[in-house]
């Protein structure tokens, strides 16, 4: 833009100077004047395109990593599951491109992921802000579900590799199609406030919805700077209110008052089409302080409670897919929780630590699993993840981890049998992670 | 395997935490000529360090602080809270903010001009394109023409957050990359009108500022900017992303002394104390 206004500054001097020297007559000035005219115009439109193209901000990353796991053709919520015959893959965990055209009322956003499985559509929104006391904004499309903290920590700035198992479980995916109100003030008594609710279809985005429930989710959060002690103090509670509509007339309720406690199973054909709870409750908690002459830290921590429908095989939350379009519901008392630790050394170097815990079950121990009777199956073993690692930040668009999960199942019942015998000890499961990361 | 991993982080650690001497400094246009002075008197007495002072905008500073590509960030406007959230979600700390010095944002037109004074309710009706015409402020009968900044100056913000109190700047006004721009652009057009730091305001006319209309205007002086009585004027900031120490703590510590504060007033600027 100023080599154009620069150019033009000289064109239109010495255009006057040419006019001046040779006396110019009426036409010649009504030339000039034209000429100046029609580059002004241009200056205007080009100005005009110039200022539309600014406006698109775009930005990305892309995430490739070397992972060991300890067997081959292990089960992992590190970066997914390893293929059979194989404990060790090269992988583009993520290859994110994000467009945000922005005219500060309104805002249009576009990411997609691209690797070497395909291209997904991550978000895809469009956000109206109120114009008058600028606190109000309204969202509609595919984006974050609004709970807890660690579903909005971009995977371009977190510490770890992924998230925990925990959110993993409960928000595959963590983007949801839907709708959602956010209030937040720049300033003010009520600027270390923030509500997000919304309604969602409660499916992925990429599924088909199989009833018309509308899922509630929303979070009250607030922010407290106390600048001079070099300390925030940030935090929230979250509420996941659905309902999951049953394809199966199977539907598994869990009876832990019985003497041996098992899966009641009630097989009514008026199960099919009838809708199940799935609600979850939610605290997090962030920490950050600065210890002077090392770096800033954090500390991280979340809590999720609840009862999750879900499936024989899965304790992700129930959905009839292509392959299995009647699955039967398994009706679970869940909680899950984890704390992290990011110390930064310096500028450049992060060490890290984490403690994941996700019980899908928790009305039964290890031991009730794989009773005879019980109807227990594999996904209602509790896990737990210890990780940690460190990270190395090159410049400011590489940073280069190293990360090692340490993962400890539930150990079964020795009468156990079927897919529940592997479980009778710890599952050889832990996974290194070697990962360079490009942002832009 | 746990045996190569920690040495691999011993590696880490001690192979990537050299020391320097050199300063980086970014950001803000209307602090640079005050920071490329400063910088230039420390660097004297302090031959063994070297300071790079560079603009670019306050936004631009402030990304840059983020982005661990700058020690130190010179703001002409206070630090956003989504700024400050991406630095703690970095860095796991807060920023720190340093008042440097204050500034009077001062509104100039072109020499021929006749106008003297103007109202702030009239300055936003002007850049918010509600008054496009010399004619309806008592001047000539001429369109006027609107010189601003880009979006990354924090004298933008400012602008754009004060005296239009957050409406948008009319789409016709013209961005300059930098307060020089526009008051050289001013300087030539004499329908024009722009607005930046006080330092900044040579060979064009300021005008003075009237916080409503029924207010005695004031020129940007240093005792009506001082005073409080100048309608528009606003602090100017130092950040760094953690408590300043070392070298750094030094070089900032210097810029509050009586010395540094003097530098600042020598260039046109306001003394924090």
């Amino acid at each position: 833009m100023q080599i154009i206004s620069t150019i033009i500054t000289i064109l239109v001097i010495s255009l006057n100077v040419n006019a001046q020297d040779s006396l110019a007559t009426k036409d010649d000035i009504g030339e000039v004047q034209a000429t100046l005219e029609y580059m002004n115009e241009t200056l205007t439109d080009i100005k005009n395109f110039v200022d539309v193209i600014r406006k698109i901000k775009w930005s990305g990353y892309i995430q490739t990593q070397y992972q060991y796991a300890d067997e081959a053709g292990i089960s992992s919520f590190a970066g997914g599951s390893f293929p059979t015959n194989v404990n060790s893959r090269f992988q583009v965990r993520r290859g994110r491109i994000k467009f945000v055209y922005d005219q500060e009322i309104t805002q249009y956003v576009l990411q997609v992921d691209i690797t070497q499985n395909g291209v997904g559509i991550k978000d895809a929104y469009a956000m109206i802000r109120d114009p008058w006391i600028r606190t109000f904004s309204l969202t509609g499309g595919v984006f974050d579900r609004p709970f807890g903290f660690e579903i909005s920590h971009s995977s371009g700035m977190r510490e770890t590799p992924e998230r925990s198992r925990l959110f993993q479980t409960l928000f595959p995916g963590e983007r949801e199609l839907g709708v959602k109100l956010e209030a937040t003030s720049e300033e003010g008594v009520f600027s270390f406030i923030n509500i997000r609710a919304g309604l969602f279809n409660g499916v992925l985005p990429n599924a088909n919805e199989n009833d018309s429930n509308k899922d509630f989710i929303g979070k009250i959060g607030f922010k407290i700077p106390v600048a001079e002690h070099n300390l925030s103090i940030d935090g929230g509670l979250s509420v996941y209110l659905g309902k999951v509509t049953s394809t199966s007339k199977y539907i598994h309720t869990f009876d832990a008052q019985a003497t041996i406690p098992k899966f009641h199973i009630d097989s009514s054909i008026t199960n099919i089409g009838k809708s199940f709870n799935r609600n979850y409750f939610g605290a997090d908690f962030q920490l950050y302080y600065e210890i002077q002459q090392i770096g800033g830290m954090s500390i991280r921590s979340e809590f999720i409670t609840g009862k999750q429908p879900g499936s024989e095989t899965s304790n992700s939350f129930y959905y009839p897919t292509s392959t299995d379009k009647t699955p039967k519901l398994y009706h679970r008392n869940f909680y899950g929780w984890y704390v992290g630790y990011v110390q930064n050394i310096g500028l450049s170097n992060q060490f890290v630590i984490k403690y994941d815990v996700l019980d899908p079950n928790s009305d039964v121990v290890g031991d009730d699993i794989g009773k005879i009777g019980t109807n227990l199956t594999t996904a209602d073993i509790k896990y737990s993840t210890l990780g940690f690692g460190w990270v190395y930040h090159w410049d400011m668009n590489v940073k280069f981890m190293i990360y090692y999960d340490i993962v400890k199942n539930e150990k079964v019942n020795a009468t156990a049998t079927g897919t529940l015998v592997d479980f009778k000890n710890d599952l050889k499961d832990n996974v290194l992670t070697l990962r360079m990361q490009y942002l832009f | 395997m746990f045996k190569n991993i920690i040495i691999f982080l011993v590696i880490l650690t001690f192979g990537f935490m050299l020391p320097g001497e050199t300063i980086t400094v970014k950001g803000s246009d209307t602090m640079v000529i005050f920071g490329q002075r400063l910088a230039e008197e420390y660097m004297k007495k302090n031959p063994n360090v070297s300071i790079q002072v560079t603009g670019g905008g306050s936004g631009t500073g402030i990304s840059a602080l983020i982005n661990g590509t700058t020690d130190l960030c010179n703001s002409s406007r206070p630090m956003k809270k989504s700024e400050r959230e991406k630095l703690k979600q970095r860095y796991a700390t807060l920023g720190v903010e340093i008042k440097v010095a204050k500034d009077g944002l001062s509104i100039f037109v072109n020499e021929s001009n006749p106008l003297e004074e103007i109202t702030l309710e009239q300055l936003k009706k002007i850049y918010t394109g509600k008054i496009t015409n010399w004619k309806e402020l008592g001047g000539k009968d001429a369109r006027i023409i609107l010189y601003s900044r880009e979006n990354n100056s924090g004298t933008y913000v400012y602008f754009k957050d004060y005296v239009l109190e957050g409406d948008d700047f009319a789409p016709f006004a013209q961005n300059m990359p930098g307060t020089a721009a526009v008051v050289n652009a001013v300087a030539k057009d004499e329908k024009g009108i722009g607005y930046g730091g006080v330092a900044y305001g040579k060979g064009v006319k300021f005008l003075k500022v009237k916080a409503d209309p029924k207010s005695p205007a004031f020129e940007p002086t240093p005792e009506n900017i001082k005073s409080g009585d100048y309608p528009i004027s606003r602090f100017l900031y130092i950040y760094t992303r953690t408590k300043p120490t070392g070298e750094i703590k030094k070089y900032i510590d210097w810029i509050l002394s009586d010395e540094g504060q003097s530098i600042i007033t020598s260039v046109g600027y306001f003394p924090i104390r």
